[in-house]
């Protein structure tokens, strides 16, 4: 029996001892939100699609965005890889796994927004849930050299 | 034991969090070229891709794996074999060696040439780059 319990106990260990990866995953979930919406998204400069968009993305890697939309300034800013907390769990199991598993997996990172003098990036707005999914809302200014030369109306 | 996973765990935070790929760099160009704008076209050329005509060696990089290298994918390595180029002012990176992950490492290892073309890039046939 005792030895049963011992097995289980290790079985648990070991399966516990990835904290980041079992408690984040590699990928991370990010969902981009523009003001006004409808922007198109690129990311490492490949088109994903038109605001609101959502992407699960690998943790280990930093990454380019950008936003288009006619009428208005062209919005760069990153997503960077920071250390992601859950990784300190591996200390608190001694998973020594883990200590290995979480960086091969990426789970050892978050990704942010990047930051300037421990701000966001003028216009991004950003905040990152529960569960670890990372809203993103980017503000858009007026391109002041494109000129409206009309409207279309909708006919009623 | 509890003092060796504390060890273990400092240098795994130390080499992981600086876990990209080594890089190499040599320019050599006597004439540097000014840097390229976020909009201007990189064209990727793989191993199959030809180079044009009159083209302009820029210089090369190369990748490596460091042995702590988690971010080390084709589509990565070539994301970042652009940032270097445009920051080179060229407008072609032509990988000429491509190691694919195998037994000895998990990572691509490739040598990239850089070019300055002044004709058209996006007429090239090319790579697309894709998110991992």
């Amino acid at each position: 029996m005792r030895t049963i319990l011992k097995a289980i106990l290790l079985f648990s260990i070991l399966l516990l001892s990835s904290c980041a990866t079992i408690i984040s995953g590699s990928r991370q979930n990010i969902k981009i939100a523009s003001k006004p919406s409808s922007a198109r998204v690129y990311i490492n400069e490949i088109e994903i699609g038109n605001t609101p968009i959502q992407r699960k993305l690998k943790r280990n890697q930093d990454y380019s965005i950008i936003l288009k939309l006619d009428g208005y300034e062209t919005y760069e800013t990153k997503l960077e890889k920071k250390f992601n907390a859950w990784y300190i769990g591996n200390i608190a199991f001694g998973g020594l796994i883990g200590i290995i598993i979480d960086p091969i997996t990426g789970a050892i990172h978050k990704l942010k927004p990047e930051e300037i003098n421990g701000s966001p990036k003028r216009g991004t707005t950003y905040n990152t849930m529960e569960n670890g999914k990372l809203f993103i809302e980017i503000s858009m200014n007026v391109d002041t050299n494109s000129e409206k030369i009309g409207q279309l109306k909708r006919e009623s | 034991m509890k003092q060796m996973t504390k060890v273990l765990f400092l240098i795994t935070v130390v080499g992981f969090t600086r876990c990209g790929p080594k890089i190499t760099s040599n320019f050599t160009n006597p004439n540097p070229q000014p840097k390229l704008l976020i909009g201007e076209k990189v064209a990727l050329l793989d191993m199959e891709h030809k180079l044009p005509k009159n083209i302009l060696k820029v210089g090369n990089i190369r990748f490596q794996d460091s042995g702590f290298s988690t971010d080390c994918s084709f589509n990565s390595l070539m994301n970042q074999a652009r940032i270097v180029a445009r920051k080179n002012g060229a407008n072609i990176v032509k990988v000429i060696d491509k190691k694919k992950p195998g037994l000895w490492s998990l990572c691509y290892r490739l040598k990239i040439e850089l070019y300055k073309y002044d004709g058209d890039v996006s007429a090239i046939p090319q790579y697309e780059l894709k998110l991992d």
